[in-house]
Order: structure tokens, then sequence, then C-alpha cells
């Protein structure tokens, strides 16, 4: 189940990341659609879960799958500061593990905080870090296997 | 039992206090990393941010010295520079940055060498900002030295050699001593 795109979007929905896997020739632009439509997904699953009856739940960033759409599984995950990562995997024969989706978001998490923690990014711009890069290229990379 | 409870107490509270610097360890090189970035949005070229850092460093340093000789009254007084090399690192550099750099590469003369450092916690999260090829991000440990020798009567010079930020394999600082100094304390910096 290999992951093809991943992408961060900032609070207000800007696009602060977007990375595809590129083994075939896919447009660029067809991924942006998707992640952009799936904002629409999570909006509504995260206005649903902080509505004030299940406040006392807490809030767990993983969203699981979006939405599958003919090629593609599309999964998102939300921070408590609004920050959304979205994961497009191929649907393949092989059964998508959600222990590695989260695994992998869990991943993406921890080097977006690396990369805030550097006091040359300015949060809500585009993330070039390199240290990014090399998680997002790790997971394309494990998720191959 | 009373024993057992007072030492459990005593642990917890050692744990605590553990992770009370650890904590401000993160902070540490936080609040680092916001006065070099700020720094660099004040001033033109990279030169004259490298010259900022090192003269608060000086500044820090020529402190510093005082309150890393009152806690270790045990040290005597180095007689070569070789000994005060050692006491840089082993109790310098470990009392204030929680790393013990290597004392490497003394030129034949005995009056240079360098400290290398396979870990630098200043720079724990940073990447370089391409627009600033030439900045010495951790600069501010050059002036420190700088400042607490000139306090204990040596007038040296300290500078990188290399710098991990930069892609160096590791961080080099290179310490030369110019001479000692006699009668007053020199004025302060300009």
């Amino acid at each position: 189940m290999a992951v093809v795109a991943v992408a961060v979007m900032s609070k207000q929905n800007f696009p602060l990341y977007l990375k595809t896997a590129n083994t075939k020739a896919e447009p660029d632009l067809q991924f942006q659609y998707l992640v952009h439509t799936s904002l629409d997904v999570i909006d509504e699953k995260v206005s649903t879960i902080s509505s004030p009856k299940v406040t006392n739940d807490p809030r767990e960033p993983y969203l699981g799958l979006l939405y599958p759409s003919e090629e593609y599984k599309v999964y998102g995950y939300a921070t408590n500061t609004r920050v959304k990562f979205v994961m497009v995997t191929e649907n393949s024969s092989s059964q998508s593990k959600d222990s590695k989706i989260r695994e992998y978001f869990k991943e993406l998490h921890d080097a977006y905080k690396s990369v805030l923690c550097n006091p040359f990014y300015t949060p809500g711009t585009n993330i070039k870090m390199k240290s990014f890069e090399r998680v997002v290229s790790g997971i394309f990379q494990k998720s191959k296997e | 039992r009373f024993f057992f409870f007072f030492e459990m107490a005593r642990q917890q509270h050692s744990r605590v206090q553990q992770d009370l610097r650890k904590v401000s360890g993160e902070l540490f090189s936080l609040t680092y990393g916001a006065l070099v970035a700020q720094l660099v949005r004040d001033y033109e070229s990279d030169e004259e941010i490298n010259r900022q850092l090192d003269k608060m460093g000086y500044n820090i340093g020529i402190r510093l010295v005082e309150d890393f000789l009152a806690r270790n009254v045990g040290l005597g007084r180095c007689y070569d520079f070789k000994s005060t090399a050692e006491v840089l690192a082993k109790n310098g550099f470990k009392t204030f940055l929680g790393v013990v750099p290597t004392i490497a590469n003394w030129d034949q003369k005995q009056e240079e060498f360098s400290l290398v450092l396979e870990q630098n916690p200043l720079t724990d999260f940073v990447e370089l900002p391409e627009d600033h090829p030439e900045l010495l991000y951790s600069n501010i440990i050059c002036g420190v030295i700088r400042g607490a020798l000139e306090m204990v009567q040596l007038d040296v010079k300290v500078w990188f050699l290399q710098d991990s930020l930069k892609g160096d394999e590791t961080t080099e600082i290179r310490v030369k001593f110019i001479r000692k100094l006699e009668d007053a304390v020199p004025a302060g910096e300009d």
C-alpha cells in the first residue's frame, strides 16, 4: 500500500507542503485537487468531534479514511492547532493497515514539530527544510515495501 | 517504614528536578534561536551578525566566569595553557552546556588548540537559511570563551574552524593564546 502523496495544510487551509512519490507521471494538479476536497471532509469531522456533547472525549488527531476514490484512498490527521496532514495511498491489492498509516502520521507530526522549532522557519509559510523532506521520502520508501 | 517513605519522596523530588532541567534545555535552545533569528532580521550582513553574537558572548563570558569559579572552588590555578584547555572543556562546557568537547590539534608551540563538539545543544532543530551562508549560528560561544579567559588574564583569539550546521562533519572551535594580561583589566568592549 504505497503512499503516493503527502500534504500539510495550515489552520487557514493554505497548503504548506505537497509532495508526491512520483513513481508514475501523475500530474501534481490531481493531487492538489484530491487534497483540497479532502479539506471539506476534515472540517466536517473536526466540527462534529468538537461539538458540545463530546467535549469529554480527548480529541484524537487521527481522522482515519476520509474518502476512497477509484484509484486512491485519502487519510487525514488534524492537530490541536488546526494544522492538517493528508496522506494519499494507492488502492493496490494489499490491504492498507490502519496502524501503519497512524505510524506515518505520527512521524509526520514529529517532523513538523522539528520544523517549527527551527528559529528560521516562519509558521504559516512553505516547508522547505531538509529534515522534513527526509522523513517524507522515508515514508514513501517504507510504504512501498 | 518512615525511612522508606522519605526515600520515595526524595527520589520523586530529584526526578522532578531532572525533568525541570530537561525542559529548560529546550527552552534555552528555542530562546537562543529566537535571538539569532531576530539578529538576522535586524542586521544586513552575516559578518555584522557574527560580530554581534561574539560581542554578546563576550559580555556573558566576563560574568559567567565568576559564577564558574565560585562553583568550582576546588580547581587550582592553571599553570599552563594545556590545563586551561582541560578546565575549559571538562568543567566549563560541562557545567553550562552539558557537553564535553574533545581537545585536539595542539600546535607545536602548545599555544593553540581545538575544541571539537560532536553535539551542539544550541543547534538542536536548526537549519540555516539559504540566504545567509556566512552566518556563524553558535558564534556566541566564541565570545563567551574569549570573555571568560580575559577575566583570568588570558588574551585569546577564538573562532570557528568547522560548523556542522554548514555541512561540515563536526563543529570545531579554535582557541589561540595571544598574550598574558598583566596589571589592570582592559577596558570593556567599545
